[in-house]
């Protein structure tokens, strides 16, 4: 395989003819733009319309965010009064304060532990790992809703029957609901960043004399690091996203911004939801942004990048 | 790190005691209220007694059609995400500029990443019968009423192939890339023409993407809760909906486990099944097709 080759963008030419372009430097626009047939047109034409499907909702939601309406599905008149509900209804607020809150401390938890796993299992293969693997894809494939129904009873027993008062604070219930899926992402994410680069350097500290915690602090975290800040930014937005098990584990009180969203659905929508999630949206894209340029700099391709973002 | 007397697995402990803790023992306890039942009108679930009979119960003629439902949204959803987003992705990775690849999958990931319940709710307007698309097709002559799709199966099939069309699109591109041009112009330079090029060295190559994307769309597909209850009514009915109402509104944690472990089964049995199928259709192909890439592992 030539990854490493450099990249070529000819359009698929007709044969014969490939082989004069081939013998040509690579980049040789001239010759791509004069051979465009249908079916390159028919491509493009189906992938911009796509991206329009893809963007349709968004663009929606961005609109009717300045609907100055009672009901966010009714257009009324164009204004910013929907953007003043973020700091004068109470409750929005505090929603979106919980959301924020659960996803930073869920995000430091799964990026923790996440980290520690991926490393064991890039470092220290084994028998144990196929269990561990086989646990974390369990986790990943186990549909929201089964987690959300399970894991509310067994907060319940822990925190009354059991006698842990901690688990019956809403903060901590959403931690726990928002960690799983992301403990799992991240792991996969630092597995496959420390995998891809050799233990030599490892190594070499141990050879050294360096004592092996001295090795993980100075050599193997910093290695790491990329991997881990991206994980820990797309914890952050998985957790910010999460909805189901959100709104099972929730305790009045703590309602993170969706389970918000998901209770208004059944009394009529109002148009600060729309505002709402528009803030939220651009917040998410600039972590997300952020993740690219951490991964860009790590060296990462545009395709390596892609990996990571659709979790590993 | 040779002379840490640590097992080898002791860092990924804290995560395995972490998950075990708050997935597995929850999980192994819906399957274990699955075999019991609900006792009176207050009681959730009782294990005294163990049986069968709530998962006879779940399969039942009005819960079985949902079952069916669901199955149906989910290939359907699944082979049309496959049918839209395999062009796209094929023109991302070969087609596309390459210094506009990375804008491209930006523009991918800017929907995934939206709050899914928010993008469902876009949808939701889109499709409503006062909406503005509604008028616009009234307005327009397409149709004379106003639009009635929002709360059945169509709408829910629109949602779930929107809300998972990315997890497809991206896998799929990563594959088509991996080719690389390199091995497309060796086929042209050998005589085949495009399509040619396009069926015996480009998609063999890129099937395991393929499996992938598939995978990835389908087995949250299934298992999907918000999409339905946004966008489908009655007519849109989905497993997940029937678990969450049987925990939250009937009380009966024992029917909901039982429709949750017949839901994860479904999930299982299929989704191998397909893939069966899928290496069973590739058979005849692949002794005519070995191209292997040596390096990709």
């Amino acid at each position: 395989m030539t990854t490493t080759a450099p990249e070529t963008t000819m359009t698929d030419a007709a044969p014969g003819a490939a082989e004069a372009s081939a013998a040509r430097t690579p980049d040789a626009p001239v010759a791509r733009r004069a051979r465009r047939s249908p079916v390159d047109t028919g491509l493009t034409v189906w992938s911009v319309l796509v991206f329009l499907f893809l963007f349709a909702p968004i663009i929606v939601i961005l609109v009717y965010s300045f609907n100055n309406g009672r009901l966010l599905i009714a257009w009324n008149e164009f204004g910013f009064e929907p953007y003043r509900a973020l700091w004068e209804k109470p409750a929005v607020r505090d929603a979106v304060a919980v959301s924020l809150r659960t996803g930073a401390i869920a995000a430091v938890l799964a990026t923790l532990l996440g980290t520690l796993a991926g490393i064991a299992l890039a470092r220290k293969p084994g028998k144990w790992a196929l269990w561990f693997i086989g646990l974390l894809l369990l986790v990943s494939v186990t549909p929201e809703i089964v987690d959300a129904v399970a894991l509310l009873p067994w907060l319940v027993f822990l925190g009354q029957d059991a006698g842990l008062s901690i688990f019956n604070d809403g903060t901590v219930r959403l931690v726990v609901g928002h960690s799983l899926f992301s403990t799992a992402v991240v792991t996969y994410i630092v597995r496959a960043r420390l995998v891809g680069l050799d233990a030599q350097l490892e190594e070499a500290s141990a050879d050294l004399y360096a004592r092996p915690f001295t090795t993980f602090r100075r050599v193997t975290l910093p290695l790491a690091m990329p991997a881990v800040l991206a994980g820990l930014l797309l914890s952050f937005t998985l957790s910010l996203d999460n909805t189901v098990v959100a709104a099972f584990v929730q305790v009045s009180g703590s309602t993170p911004w969706p389970v918000y969203v998901l209770s208004a659905l059944r009394g009529g929508l109002r148009p600060e939801i729309a505002a709402v999630s528009t803030v939220m949206l651009l917040l998410t894209l600039a972590a997300l942004a952020l993740v690219a340029v951490v991964l860009k700099r790590a060296g990462d391709s545009a395709t390596q990048i892609a990996r990571t973002m659709s979790g590993g | 790190m040779r002379s840490l007397r640590l097992p080898g697995f002791a860092l990924a402990i804290p995560a395995w005691a972490w998950l075990v803790t708050f997935f597995v023992v929850p999980v192994g306890a819906v399957l274990y209220f699955s075999f019991g039942y609900k006792p009176g009108i207050f009681g959730t679930h009782a294990t005294d007694v163990l049986s069968f009979d709530r998962y006879a119960e779940a399969l039942s003629p009005t819960f079985f059609e949902v079952f069916m439902n669901t199955l149906w949204v989910g290939i359907a959803g699944t082979l049309l995400c496959l049918a839209i987003g395999l062009p796209v992705a094929y023109w991302m990775a070969v087609k596309a500029p390459a210094n506009r690849r990375g804008l491209l999958i930006a523009l991918v990931m800017v929907p995934y990443w939206t709050n899914f319940l928010v993008r469902t709710i876009g949808w939701q307007i889109i499709l409503a019968p006062e909406g503005w698309m509604s008028q616009l097709l009234q307005t327009v002559g397409i149709t004379d009423g106003p639009l009635e799709i929002l709360y059945t199966r169509a709408a829910v099939l629109i949602g779930v192939v929107y809300n998972y069309l990315p997890l497809m699109i991206l896998p799929l591109f990563v594959a088509f890339d991996r080719v690389g041009p390199a091995l497309r112009e060796a086929s042209k330079d050998l005589g085949a023409n495009r399509v040619g090029t396009f069926l015996r060295v480009t998609f063999p190559l890129a099937r395991p993407g393929i499996i992938v994307g598939l995978l990835l769309v389908y087995i949250p597909l299934m298992g999907d809760y918000i999409t339905a209850t946004v966008l489908g009514g009655a007519q849109g009915n989905m497993v997940g909906q029937l678990v969450a109402s049987q925990f939250q509104a009937a009380q009966n944690w024992a029917l909901g486990s039982a429709m949750a472990v017949l839901l994860i089964l479904v999930i299982m049995v299929s989704a191998a099944a397909i893939g069966l199928l899928l290496w069973l259709v590739s058979l005849p192909f692949r002794a005519r097709n070995r191209v292997v890439l040596e390096a990709s592992a």
